[in-house]
């Protein structure tokens, strides 16, 4: 068990280091992200359309996009430079596997969240005094569900010519129910309601977590090997 | 004297000819493909 | 990794091609039949007029729809466990049936919606669901496309199967939820809770024809895999 935690570790390791030298993920997932806000902050009308109203959705949406592309680029870098073969070769358990992969996805990914968040609040002029714990929590329990579809998906992409395309396609269904979990949290923490408002979504958010984390976990080498 | 029905028939009609027309468009485009 | 039974034979794919054709070809005529029937010989529903007929094709096509998905994803749990290539084979022609049906239900649900509830669209229980079969059908026929070894093609596909089977639930419960909290105005309800026979009548007969269709298109379709796969492995010899 510890032997498979240390190799989980260890491929996240690389997949981290390589991007750290090559920044094109998150790179272009950050400018990404920060173009989506500015455009749906400066299309909006302030006077019919609240910014605490329209902010949880252009936030969850700015984050599914961005960690999009950071998934896609991270599967791409790797491809490039042929490192998942090597993996392969090497007697890793795929379990192990699939944690690493998912822990350097999920660091990616959260990069991008932490960058776009306070550029969220600067645009849309928000107090998040007591909202911030519970909306770094939602991010967390909704990042961890979509990350582990699409890690599997992208390992799966990566293989065909128009993996670029064929990523959101197959992804973006998955990331729905997050995705309206994540927002539905998101707006009634910014407008201060009662935990017992929120119970609901964060049951389906956790339940999606649980099933989907296992679930890719436990054909994560059907993906990977022949 | 009890209410008439609203006359909506086009919809039907409407409805009806797309079904029709996705389902057997497919069914000849898999014929098609067939005799290949 | 096991074989199936018997190699594909092109004389086996073009035997199940035709069975598809006609099987196929008497579901349409039966499908025109119930066309006649629901417009000819069933009483028109008074609150909702003659548009309540679209019921007639757009719940059976819903069945077929859910039916194709439902397939797709247990196959493709028994593909992962026993690999027969049949199973994949089978996967594939339901879900592109699947995606026939679905476009059935994407295009008659919101013309049904129209006069009935006044809007186009309306994010619910069936609509939603619907919307999402059919993006994951296209997400799985897009992947099937994209990869071209067959055996790396049914094991991705089935990948995808079973984890699109999984988000049904989640679907459902998040429109739920959201439902509860936003309850829709319902003007006139689409399906009276007992139907009278002459309309129960029409709607099963129209059940038993669009099932009868998703088989016939399903064997024609696979028929046409068979065939290809037949000759793949001719012209590999």
């Amino acid at each position: 068990m510890r032997e498979a935690i240390r190799l989980a570790l260890v491929v996240a390791g690389k997949d981290v280091r390589a991007e750290l030298r090559s920044k094109t993920a998150l790179l272009s997932a950050t400018v990404f992200g920060a173009l989506v806000l500015v455009i749906f902050n400066f299309a909006r009308d302030p006077t019919a359309l609240s910014s605490t109203d329209l902010a949880p959705s252009a936030l969850w949406v700015t984050f599914a996009f961005a960690a999009m592309i950071a998934m896609n680029r991270a599967f791409a870098v790797e491809r490039e430079h042929g490192a998942l073969d090597g993996l392969l070769l090497a007697p890793v358990p795929r379990g192990a596997l699939f944690a690493g992969k998912m822990l350097a996805n999920l660091a990616f990914v959260a990069v991008v969240e932490a960058v776009a968040l306070p550029l969220f609040v600067l645009f849309f002029n928000l107090d998040l005094s007591r909202a911030l714990g519970g909306i770094v929590g939602t991010a967390i329990l909704a990042t961890i569900g979509f990350v582990a579809v699409g890690t599997v998906f992208g390992a799966m992409a990566v293989r065909t010519r128009f993996a670029e395309l064929l990523l959101p396609v197959l992804l973006l269904p998955f990331m729905v129910p997050p995705l309206v979990g994540a927002v539905q949290v998101t707006s009634r923490l910014l407008a201060d309601r009662p935990l017992s408002e929120m119970l609901g979504w964060l049951r389906i958010l956790a339940a999606y977590d649980v099933v989907f984390v296992t679930v890719a976990a436990l054909v994560f080498s059907s993906v990977v090997d022949e | 004297m009890p209410p008439e029905p609203p006359v909506n028939g086009g919809y039907t009609i409407a409805a009806y000819v797309v079904a029709g027309a996705i389902l057997l468009s497919y069914f000849l485009s898999l014929v098609r493909r067939s005799e290949k | 990794m096991t074989a199936a039974a018997v190699p594909p034979s092109i004389e086996r794919a073009h035997a199940v091609m035709r069975r598809g054709r006609a099987i196929s070809a008497l579901a349409l005529l039966g499908i025109a039949g119930v066309y006649v029937m629901a417009l000819g010989y069933t009483p028109i529903e008074a609150h909702q007029g003659l548009a309540q007929k679209i019921f007639y094709v757009h719940v059976p096509a819903a069945w077929c729809a859910l039916l194709a998905f439902s397939l797709v994803g247990i196959v493709s749990v028994l593909y992962l466990w026993l690999q027969d290539p049949r199973l994949d084979r089978f996967a594939a022609s339901s879900a592109e049936v699947g995606l026939a049906f679905a476009s059935v239900m994407l295009t008659t649900g919101p013309i049904w919606a129209k006069p009935i509830w006044g809007t186009w669209w309306t994010w619910d229980a069936r609509l939603t669901l619907t919307l999402f079969l059919f993006f994951l059908f296209v997400g799985y026929l897009a992947l099937r496309s994209a990869v071209h070894d067959r055996h790396e093609r049914a094991r991705f596909s089935a990948v995808v199967g079973i984890m699109g089977m999984l988000l049904v639930p989640f679907v459902h419960l998040s429109v739920y939820l959201f439902r509860t909290l936003h309850p829709q105005p319902i003007v006139l309800k689409p399906s009276a809770p007992s139907l009278p026979w002459e309309m129960l009548r029409t709607l099963l007969v129209s059940t038993l024809m669009f099932t009868l269709l998703y088989v016939g298109l399903v064997t024609l379709r696979y028929g046409i895999g068979l065939a290809a796969d037949a000759k793949e492995d001719h012209d590999a010899a």
